[in-house]
């Protein structure tokens, strides 16, 4: 059989049938943008940041710094400047230097803080011209002694200051002034990714930053002609225990998996949404296919009548399909690096600081694409080309034969995979198989299937929820309306169909409301009943607040009770665990935190409050002991002093000096809260506090309630960036109810000639086509959020309690998604309608 | 259908020439009980080699069915058809697929064409689809008699009805089926048209030893034949040969149409 026969005529399918093509190639398309945009980002972005740290510690050959114990959160303990001379001791070593990264921020001339846009605020220590750290004198030169600063030319150019100007600044021991000796840059850049960077020299910065005589790490660049490995066996030969060396390459790997981390969850969360949008462009392609099939009914069985046999006919539309998925993957490759462009620009409007990348497409991306969109176009078509292949010949003369053929058991069929879908996902978000991968898989593959399956069943519904929608539209436009009302209902499988991919949409979209909405009633339920403080401090410069400034809040004596929230990371029974470090006896008048038995205040050294889960767990109970080992390898015993329900603190919590005894690290606080003195209302309350906040900028103080208020935001921003991300998979379903119409239109030629004839008007014909269009687009909406609540109730109950315990829905949102959905039918008609009523009568009653 | 009650091979028809195709005892119902249709109701015909044959009835009478059902594009209730030496019901699919691409010709009263293909390839297809090339010369021949050479790059939606249905008959004979089913090929056209179409089918009978088989409702086309089928409610009600069309009209009259 001749390949050759069905080529030509798949090639001559696709350039006759343009708009549908076109079409097809615009859904294929968006997802392909979409998924090679997401790699190309975060391809990008990584490179960027490999760059930014290889450049950042070119010069480290080597670095010596306290080992950890294992992978955790906590800072790193510090190491004694001390043993700087013993390195350079070492045969091979040409310089050692102390390196220290803390806060230190500007202050301007008005006495506010100088904040970067969305980078962190540094006070680094700098040892000047054959410093070791990457850092390029734009202009003047290193500074020396206590009276000098450097500063980077970034901040220097939007803040207007020059070499020779005094400027204040703040560091975690106060407020100091200073003269900037230079400009400073990273490379040939001006900024430091986006930080805004004070630098001192060595001595002044341990003083200023009150590190005493231990610094973060001690850097050492070997001699010329010296061996790193050489020189790093020597070096490891002298080490005091819990100390060790590592090579300048490692610590740039290491700096950049961290960021990177960052990088590749971010990109993760983007392929998500990119996988959504590919999934809804499959359903419009197959019911582009779907529609075409029926519309060449005639001539498919005329293929067969004339000697072609059912495979042929089948070859022939996949050969249609994998030409315009193959030149449709082409155009999304270019669809997706401005994909990434647009993404890096709207991450940055929204104040997310990326740097603006050159453009990495690795061979993954083209391998994805390829997969994402030949793949979905070919597997779109699979169905349709199966029933293509049964037509048979006899339906060239007798097209009704032909379409019970192309008829199948839908209802079955679709309640079964509707069933499996729910199953599944049900399965997997609750008793999650195999861990997350389990969780994913099944979960999110459940629910691909489950949309499926109600997208096939949801024609049954179709006719009588249409009439319902349209009934209105019937009684506001009469005739037209009416027209609109019947022609939806006559075709149910083919409303359902174009409809699925804005259910699937609007599903996604009411279930992240569903979810975000419980997330926020839990939320202020917690703040409500756990958290009695009255402010919340938090921290703005990325690097915890000094414990200054929970010191000076503690001495304000409007307040009763101030704790900072510490945190380090230990091993408990083989698992890592997050504590947190308190002050208990103000805990107490802070927090409710549900307590079971023992108590919280007179917290001592050495003993510790659990939840009742670890409690149960480890069959602990008050005054029992366990084991602890910490990051930084010290290792000792905790006692249970109490055993508490409520876990918006974490599970684990111990005393401030109990953190202190065993951890050397600077002490840095999440947040701090504070209650008000029982006398003291909360107008004097807050003047004293801000009053005490005043010299810490970066501390950002809010009253309880404002603190519920801008969380309560965060939550709302989140909603708003999912459905943003949605956008795409969206507008591509708008694209298919348009197309879905438009070839509806073109079906119903004769029919719309004849209304014409018998004295339509054009604006009735559109209007009739307009309504129709939103009554399709209502269905898919009012579907999806039947669909999307139920979602995003199984996800919000499969959550832990401690993050959702309560669920909420917000009426407002499915509001908003109605009166979105009668847009979108708008929108998705402004074609068809157009199409539909200028067309020519006399044509249009000729038409066979 | 039990194709093992029949006789070992086709029938011969009895004269000096051979069939090309026939029905033995061929039912087709459409529908249960009361609402049963008879479309063919125990029809036994044979179309001998080299011949026209004109098929003639009121409507609905079954006459498409049973073009249908000897073409292999449709199956019969019970009874068998055939072409040349096979019966069509012992055919799998694919083997039904390459007697169609080979053995049989097809003219419909409309949508012949495969719109999105010219002129030229829509003649070709059958062979196209075979991934032969046909013989050339021969294709030639008929685009040729049949006056398209101009007009062999224009779609099917740039041709006139005429023109379309001359295609249509092009492409029949361009494979030199054994034998060629024509469904009022020319119902459609105007009479000078259709007189056009139906001369050149009748050549090819004469010339090149064609066999024909068309269903029509005009007893001047009918004339063009050798030989008349009359069928009514689904049975063979009588035969002609060598028509008028005063004859024809008279025989009709016989039946009351
Ligand atoms: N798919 C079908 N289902 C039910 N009845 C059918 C079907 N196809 C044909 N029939 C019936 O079978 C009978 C024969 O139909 P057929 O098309 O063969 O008639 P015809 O002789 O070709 O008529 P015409 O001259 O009008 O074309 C008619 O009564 C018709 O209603
Ligand atoms: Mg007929």
């Amino acid at each position: 059989m001749s390949s050759g026969s069905t080529v030509l005529l798949a090639r001559k399918s696709i350039r006759s049938r343009l708009g549908r093509t076109i079409a097809i190639a615009v859904a294929v398309m968006a997802g392909v943008s979409f998924v090679v945009g997401s790699f190309v980002l975060a391809d990008s972005l990584r490179a960027v940041f490999d760059d930014l740290f290889a450049e950042l510690s070119e010069d480290v050959d080597l670095e010596v710094r306290t080992a950890q114990e294992f992978d955790g959160d906590s800072a790193r303990e510090p190491i004694d400047v001390g043993l700087a001379d013993e390195l350079r001791a070492v045969d091979g070593v040409a310089v050692v230097e102390p390196t220290l990264t803390r806060y230190a921020q500007l202050v301007d001339a008005d006495g506010e803080a100088v904040t970067p846009q969305g980078g962190p605020t540094l006070g680094v220590s700098w040892a000047g011209d054959n410093g070791l750290q990457g850092v390029t004198i734009k202009e003047g030169a290193p500074p020396q002694g206590p009276g000098e600063l450097a500063i980077d030319k970034a901040t220097a150019k939007r803040e207007k200051l020059a070499v020779g100007d005094t400027v204040t600044y703040l560091t975690d021991t106060g407020s100091h002034q200073g003269t900037i000796s230079a400009l400073i840059g990273l490379g040939s850049g001006d900024s430091f990714g986006g930080a805004a960077l004070v630098a001192l020299d060595v001595d002044t910065a341990l003083d200023r930053f009150g590190a005493g005589t231990k610094a973060d790490a001690l850097d050492i660049a070997v001699a010329d002609g010296a061996d790193v490995v050489t020189v790093q066996r020597a070096i490891e030969a002298m080490l005091p225990a819990r100390t060790e060396v590592i090579t300048g390459e490692q610590l740039a790997a290491e700096q950049a998996d961290d960021v990177n981390q960052f990088v590749d969850q971010f990109g993760i969360g983007l392929l998500v949404f990119a996988f959504i949008t590919a999934f809804v462009s499959a359903f419009i392609i197959n019911n582009v296919f779907q529609i075409t099939i029926g519309q060449r009914l005639r001539e498919l069985a005329l293929l067969r009548a004339v000697g072609a046999s059912g495979r042929q006919v089948r070859r022939m539309i996949t050969v249609e399909a994998l030409i315009l998925g193959i030149i449709a993957t082409l155009l999304g490759i270019l669809g997706g690096v401005l994909v990434a462009r647009l993404l890096v620009a709207g991450f940055n409007a929204a104040g997310a600081g990326f740097p603006s990348p050159q453009t990495i497409i690795a061979a993954r991306t083209y391998v994805m694409a390829a997969i994402v969109g030949i793949g979905i176009t070919m597997l779109s078509v699979v169905v349709p080309a199966r029933r293509a292949s049964q037509i048979p010949p006899v339906a060239a003369m007798r097209p009704e034969l032909g379409f019970t053929a192309l008829r199948t058991k839908r209802l079955v069929i679709g309640t079964i995979i509707t069933t499996i879908g729910a199953m599944l996902f049900v399965i997997g978000l609750f008793l999650r198989p195999g861990g997350t991968l389990g969780l994913i898989v099944l979960a999110g593959g459940g629910g691909l299937v489950l949309f499926v399956g109600v997208a096939s069943v949801s024609s049954t519904i179709a006719t009588p929820v249409t009439r319902a929608i349209g009934w209105p539209v019937e009684q506001l436009f009469r005739t037209p309306g009416a027209l609109a009302r019947q022609n939806v209902a006559r075709s149910p499988r083919r409303t359902s169909s174009s409809a699925a991919a804005l259910m699937i949409g609007v599903a996604l979209v009411s279930a992240a409301a569903v979810f975000a909405s419980s997330l926020r009633a839990t939320f202020v339920d917690t703040l409500e009943n756990a958290v009695t403080a009255d402010y919340i401090v938090t921290d703005d410069s990325f690097q915890g607040l000094s414990p200054i400034v929970a010191e000076t809040l503690a001495a304000v004596p409007e307040l009763q009770a101030v704790t900072p929230v510490r945190g380090i990371a230990a091993q408990v029974d083989g698992d890592t665990k997050a504590f947190g470090a308190i002050n208990a006896d103000a805990f107490e008048k802070l927090v409710n935190p549900d307590l079971r038995s023992g108590r919280i205040a007179g917290l001592g050294l050495g003993e510790a409050l659990i939840g009742v889960d670890p409690a149960k767990d480890l069959d602990l109970t008050v005054g029992d002991s366990f084991d602890v080992t910490y990051q930084n390898g010290v290792s000792g015993q905790l006692t249970v002093a109490g055993i508490y329900g409520d876990a918006t603190f974490g599970n684990w919590l111990i005393g401030l000096d109990t953190l202190e005894s065993v951890s050397d690290a600077p002490a840095r606080d999440f947040f701090i809260i504070g209650k008000l003195a029982d006398d003291v209302d909360a107008q004097r309350g807050d003047v004293a506090v801000n009053a005490a906040m005043e010299p810490f900028p970066q501390a950002n103080v809010q009253t309880n309630a404002e603190f519920r208020t801008s969380q309560e935001a965060q939550i709302n921003q989140l909603l708003i960036i999912i459905s943003m991300l949605l956008f795409f998979a969206i507008a591509i379903a708008v694209l298919g109810i348009s197309i879905t119409l438009a070839l509806g239109v073109f079906e119903r030629t004769r029919e719309i000639g004849l209304l014409r004839a018998v004295g339509m008007s054009r604006r009735q014909t559109r209007r009739s086509v307009r309504w129709e269009a939103v009554i399709v687009s209502m269905f898919g909406a009012v579907v999806g959020v039947v669909l999307g609540t139920f979602l995003g109730v199984v996800l919000s109950l499969a959550v832990p309690d401690d993050v959702i315990s309560k669920l909420a829905f917000s009426p407002l949102i499915i509001v908003l998604i109605l009166i979105g959905a009668v847009v979108a039918g708008l929108i998705a008609a402004v074609y068809p309608s157009l199409k539909a009523s200028n067309m020519d009568v006399l044509e249009a009653i000729a038409t066979e | 259908m039990n194709v093992t009650t029949h006789p070992a091979g086709p029938p011969t028809a009895g004269g000096d020439s051979v069939p090309a195709a026939g029905a033995i005892d061929a039912c087709k119902y459409y529908g249960v009980g009361d609402a049963q249709v008879r479309a063919l109701d125990g029809v036994t015909v044979a179309f001998e080699t080299g011949r026209f044959t004109a098929i003639m009835g009121p409507s609905g009478s079954g006459k498409s069915t049973l073009l249908h059902c000897l073409a292999g594009l449709d199956t019969l209730t019970s009874g068998a058809t055939y072409i040349g030496g096979t019966y069509l019901a012992s055919l799998s699919d694919r083997e039904l697929t390459e007697l169609r691409r080979t053995d049989v010709g097809f003219v419909f009263q409309a949508f012949n064409l495969i719109p999105t293909l010219t002129a030229d390839e829509n003649i070709r297809l059958p062979m196209m689809l075979g991934g032969e090339t046909g013989d050339l010369a021969w294709i030639d021949h008929v685009i040729g008699t049949v006056g398209l050479a101009d007009r062999l790059k224009h779609r099917p939606s740039e041709l006139s009805g005429g023109q379309q249905q001359r295609v249509a008959v092009a492409r029949a004979l361009a494979s030199q089926p054994k034998i060629i089913f024509a469904d009022e090929p020319t119902g459609n056209l105007d009479s000078t048209t259709g007189t056009e179409i139906l001369t050149f089918m009748g050549d090819a009978v004469r010339e090149f030893g064609q066999t024909i088989v068309m269903v029509t409702h005009d007893p001047v086309a009918a004339a063009n034949a050798d030989r008349v089928v009359f069928v009514g409610d689904g049975k063979i009600v009588g035969e002609m040969s060598d028509p008028t069309p005063d004859s024809i009209l008279d025989h009709l009259k016989q039946y009351g149409v």
